[in-house]
């Protein structure tokens, strides 16, 4: 199952995500009429700063466990495990902010949203954009992201690029892109290998 | 592993702590018997909310957290509507109504009582009570004849009643023994905050006095007050704070203190006879002893780590750490940890209060631990600070930067 993955490094502070973001969570899902609606559509990633000001797009983890969905009173979270996502129900929330409590990265906001009963706050956050998922699309904030900060995959591709970016910084040759196809097949260790053999 | 006989499990409470440790170990063992004995008979539900029936924002039927077929689903035998008055460790039996119920492991999870108050004339009707759903449908029953409310304690539920009341168009007036409202959860100053919203709402709050006797005919009709006070009022809700309902335990047999006293397993000083939930006392992480914190996120995970260790899967509890989070108005305030520590014990404090803005942040270190912190207004990262006195993770990012409004999760990541 692919999923979003964040890049903090990569991020330029742009806020492009968090504008796709609160356009795809509209009653129109289109910028320039969402800009116009009331509620007024909000983003579920937040870009905040480092310590050095530099850019860091902060959602959702969808952890499992997941404390939020374990703190919330009446029982308005829930997991869908095919999609991995946890959903917040705006019709059971009863906006008690027990999850703003239980979420230790901070991703959480209440305010109204067209999804809710009308005039009435809730607890919003990152669905995984379910609805565009379900139409074939990929969540809009990866979609909008042009520095490769927020990218859509397999966890585990996600891994193995990192382990291979952490391992050039020590062994320059890793997962280079080679000029012989086929050759990116040999991984580290079977390099290390034929080097040592030489 | 096959299991030579099935095992029994008794469950006392059918809170949130006793339903979560239902179904914990119902996902372990699919075979044990499962009672669950309770004296409401009302479904599972979310008792925080009965305030919000109170004020009228939430309806009495959105109260269940589980449908009425819970007890079917998981094959829970409830045995509801009457209070277990002992437990028999000696032969691993509870006895209610007469009929007994043999356990091989046991879990008390009776939750809290009312504190009860000494003064006169209690008996009167209209004074209440404000822990069940059956105390709020009394309230709400009597709601259309009330125009005065007299609210004693200024804690979380006697602020929660007032908060209602005012908000039905009731003219409350809310006693306070000590020095500002919420006083166990917040500190002075936020405390200060609370008064003034509260007080810019209508709400009469007075300080340092206490209601000595009531007085009426049938129902109550005034109060007097320790000050001498002479103070007209058809209704009385007492919200004095909570006591754990540990009746049940033969002290001689069952280790208690304030609450029930569990280890990191939740299990009590009897072997096989364990504690969850609001009538538990385990260590606090902030403060480093036993303590009881009744509060909903901690009997939901105290009730799912009792589940394990009684369907014999070892699993080990970090401890309690007390936490709130209340709205009042418009007004946000969030609480955890140790937030007036002792002086003179090496916590450092860091405060800051933006008078236009509206917030106050209040954060408690020792050394290099987070311990403490309170937030008025702007809480929405309050769960980041949470999570760093829960997993005491040494701080190495400047404390200032906790302070500030646009601090977030990566100004503590090294990189
Ligand atoms: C008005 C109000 C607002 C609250 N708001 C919040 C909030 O915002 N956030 C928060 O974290 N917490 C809040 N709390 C506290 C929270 O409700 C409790 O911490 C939580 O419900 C504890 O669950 P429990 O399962 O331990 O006990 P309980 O929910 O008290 O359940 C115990 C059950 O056992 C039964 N029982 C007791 N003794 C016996 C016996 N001898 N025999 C048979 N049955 C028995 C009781 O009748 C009860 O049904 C609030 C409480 C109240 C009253
Ligand atoms: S604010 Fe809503 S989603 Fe969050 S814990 Fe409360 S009821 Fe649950």
């Amino acid at each position: 199952m692919k999923e979003v993955v964040v890049h903090p490094e990569r991020c330029v502070g742009c806020m492009q995500c968090m504008a796709a973001c609160a356009s795809a969570h509209s009653r129109s899902k289109n910028l320039f009429l969402a800009s116009l609606e009331t509620p007024r559509p909000r983003a579920r990633v937040h870009v905040g700063v480092g310590l050095y000001n530099e850019g860091f797009p902060n959602r959702c983890r969808h952890c499992d466990p997941a404390p939020c969905l374990l703190a919330c009173l009446p029982g308005a979270i829930s997991r869908n495990a095919e999609k991995n996502t946890v959903f917040i129900d705006p019709n059971r929330c009863i906006n008690c902010a027990s999850c703003a409590m239980a979420c230790p990265f901070g991703v959480i906001r209440y305010h109204e949203d067209f999804t809710a009963p009308p005039g009435k706050t809730v607890a919003v956050k990152c669905d995984n954009c379910y609805e565009r998922q379900l139409a074939g699309l990929i969540p809009a904030c990866v979609e909008v992201c042009k520095s490769g900060a927020l990218s859509f995959e397999e966890k585990a591709d996600a891994m193995k690029r990192k382990t291979d970016e952490v391992a050039r910084t020590v062994s320059a040759g890793v997962a280079q892109v080679d000029l012989a196809p086929g050759f990116t097949l040999l991984n580290a260790i079977k390099r290390q290998q034929i080097e040592l053999a030489r | 592993m096959e299991r030579e006989a099935n095992l029994n499990y008794v469950i006392i409470g059918n809170g949130v702590a006793g339903i979560h440790a239902a179904e914990t170990l119902r996902q372990l063992d699919p075979n044990g018997t499962i009672t669950m004995i309770s004296d409401e008979v009302f479904p599972p539900y979310c008792r925080p909310m009965i305030s919000m029936v109170l004020e009228g924002a939430v309806p009495p039927e959105k109260l269940p957290i589980r449908s009425s077929s819970f007890y079917e689903e998981f094959k829970i035998e409830p045995v509801l509507g009457n209070r277990v008055s002992a437990v028999d460790v000696d032969n691993r039996a509870v006895s209610v109504n007469g009929k007994v119920y043999p356990y091989d492991k046991l879990l008390i999870a009776t939750g809290a009582d009312p504190r009860r108050i000494k003064a006169e004339g209690l008996e009167l009707k209209n004074i209440f009570f404000m822990r069940t759903e059956t105390h709020v449908r009394q309230i709400l029953a009597t709601l259309p004849t009330v125009r005065k409310a007299l609210v004693l304690g200024g804690g979380l539920v006697g602020f929660k009643a007032s908060y209602g009341l005012l908000r039905r168009g009731i003219q409350v007036t809310m006693l306070i023994r000590s020095g500002y409202p919420l006083s166990m959860q917040v500190d002075s100053e936020a405390g200060r905050m609370v008064w003034d919203e509260l007080k810019a709402h209508g709400l009469d709050v007075r300080i340092g006095v206490e209601a000595t006797a009531f007085e009426g005919k049938d129902s109550v009709t005034k109060a007097h007050l320790s000050d001498g006070t002479l103070l007209p009022c058809d209704m009385v809700v007492i919200g004095k704070g909570v006591f754990p309902a540990r009746g049940l335990v033969p002290k001689e047999k069952i280790k208690v203190d304030a609450g029930i006293v569990v280890d990191e397993h939740m299990e009590t000083s009897a072997p096989g006879v364990f504690a969850a939930g609001d009538v538990a006392e385990s260590i606090d992480i902030a403060r480093k002893s036993p303590w009881v914190n009744a509060i909903w996120p901690e009997a939901v995970a105290q009730g799912r780590i009792a589940g394990m260790n009684m369907a014999g899967r070892r699993t080990a509890y970090k401890g309690s750490l007390s936490r709130n989070v209340i709205r009042i108005f418009g007004m946000d305030v969030m609480t955890a940890g140790l937030i007036t520590p002792p002086e003179a014990e090496g916590f450092d404090i860091l405060k800051v209060a933006d008078s236009r803005a509206k917030t106050y942040r209040k954060m408690v270190f020792k050394g290099d631990r987070l311990v403490g912190m309170v937030m008025v207004n702007a809480i929405e990262q309050g769960g980041v600070l949470m999570s760093l006195i829960q997993s005491e993770t040494p701080i190495r990012a400047p404390r200032e930067a906790l302070l500030k409004p646009c601090f977030n999760f990566k100004q503590l990541m090294q990189m």
